[in-house]
């Protein structure tokens, strides 16, 4: 069944064509929701939301843009809003652990390199790092990304060099150790 | 930065960033359990403020993670309770192998008791550190709700000073000196109501202030940490 006729069909209240509309969609939304979040739980509670939230404005959904477009607009809204919450409470756990720093050996292998670029990512201002997980990371086009986040295709580029130049700035020092 | 290193630095973040937060297999049926069963006519159009299944969601995720923290400490004391009973095992064998006068070594680190209650130790004085400190003077800084999370969190922190003061971490006198007054300010901090006087408030600072918790707590930190 076309997508236009399963969107129908779960304005009409058939659950069946929910489910098939949510097994199409929900792998993507549940991966754009856990790179956002770092955490299952929270992508699954933010996955859920979002679909609890689609099938109940669908019938608002003008087909102007892709279902799943329209899809992952609601997903970062909901992350965005509700990791406000679980932001504060995890500033406040990474103050605490600040008195008790985790002690790492002189050696420079791989895995310390990518927690240092994955701190970097997660230390972007939020805009930065929602562009570059979409581009970058989940390989979204400009174009998509300009709709989700309802911005133009140029901020969206602006956004991404933004975000590459600051990942850069940060992880300078590790410039000579990559090219040895 | 010289253009090589400038380029192997952006094929190491284009490469690498792919790998962050790399997300697991999505549990397709169990979500769906959970959609099916709530009413979608009911979710929010603003995206504001979460359908109360989200709403419960975060809240229920804060809570997790204050039962993880609280289990990390209990297992920490339970294996700081095992370790020092190994080690004050070990001194009586070497004793008798020896003869009398034969001096064996510590059981417990310079600081006074086992690693693990240092791990955990250092853990809650860090917690403790950063809650004291955002205190409020003003009792309308913080909402209600803020009021009601601070006060909640400080309950998490009383039991865990029981806790220690009822472990080897508390043999060393000062720690013990400092664990009991912690005790006190945050039993009083507990008993805060969720909108607070500048009396209560005052008095809880004042508490804080004549017994020097706040530097005892910081430089008991830092002994710690450069203990480990």
């Amino acid at each position: 069944m076309r997508e236009p006729e399963l969107i129908a069909r779960v304005i009409a209240g058939d659950r069946i064509a929910a489910r098939e509309l949510y097994d199409a969609h929900a792998p993507r939304v549940f991966r754009l929701a856990f790179r956002l979040t770092g955490d299952a739980d929270l992508a699954r509670e933010f996955t859920q939301d979002t679909f609890v939230r689609a099938f109940g404005q669908l019938s608002r959904f003008r087909g102007d843009a892709a279902l799943s477009t329209w899809l992952h607009r609601i997903t970062v809204t909901v992350v965005a809003n509700a990791m406000r919450k679980v932001k504060r409470f995890r500033e406040r756990e990474t103050d605490l652990e600040a008195a008790a720093p985790l002690h790492i050996e002189g050696s420079t292998s791989d895995p310390i390199l990518r927690q240092r670029l994955h701190q970097a990512i997660d230390a972007l201002p939020e805009i930065y790092r929602t562009t570059l997980i979409m581009h970058d990371v989940e390989g979204y086009t400009h174009g998509e990304i300009a709709q989700v986040l309802a911005v133009a295709e140029g901020t969206c580029k602006s956004r991404l060099s933004q975000a590459r130049a600051q990942l850069r700035e940060a992880l300078a020092d590790l410039a000579p150790e990559l090219e040895s | 930065m010289n253009e090589s290193e400038l380029n192997k630095l952006n094929d190491f973040i284009e490469r690498e960033a792919r790998s962050y937060n790399e997300p697991p297999a999505p549990p397709l049926d169990a979500m769906w359990a959970s959609i099916a069963a709530q009413d979608w006519t009911r979710a929010t159009s603003d995206g504001t403020s979460g359908t109360p299944a989200t709403r419960g969601g975060v809240r229920r995720w804060v809570m997790d993670r204050r039962f993880q923290a609280a289990a990390v400490l209990l297992i920490g004391i339970a294996m700081g309770r095992l370790s020092l009973g190994r080690h004050a095992a070990a001194p009586a064998a070497v004793a008798s192998a020896n003869g009398p006068l034969t001096r064996v070594a510590s059981a417990v680190p310079d600081t006074g008791f086992a690693a693990p209650y240092q791990v955990t130790t250092s853990r809650y004085l860090g917690q403790t550190a950063a809650l004291l400190i955002a205190l409020p003077a003003d009792p309308h800084r913080m909402n209600a709700a803020e009021n009601q999370q601070f006060i909640s969190r400080a309950g998490d922190l009383l039991t865990t000073t029981r806790l220690l003061l009822d472990s080897p971490a508390a043999d060393n006198p000062s720690m013990r000196n400092l664990l009991e007054d912690l005790e006190l300010v945050l039993a009083q901090v507990v008993h805060l109501r969720a909108a607070p006087s500048r009396t209560e408030l005052d008095l809880i600072h004042q508490a804080l202030d004549q017994r020097e918790v706040l530097p005892r707590l910081t430089n008991a930190a830092a002994d710690i940490s450069a203990a480990n």
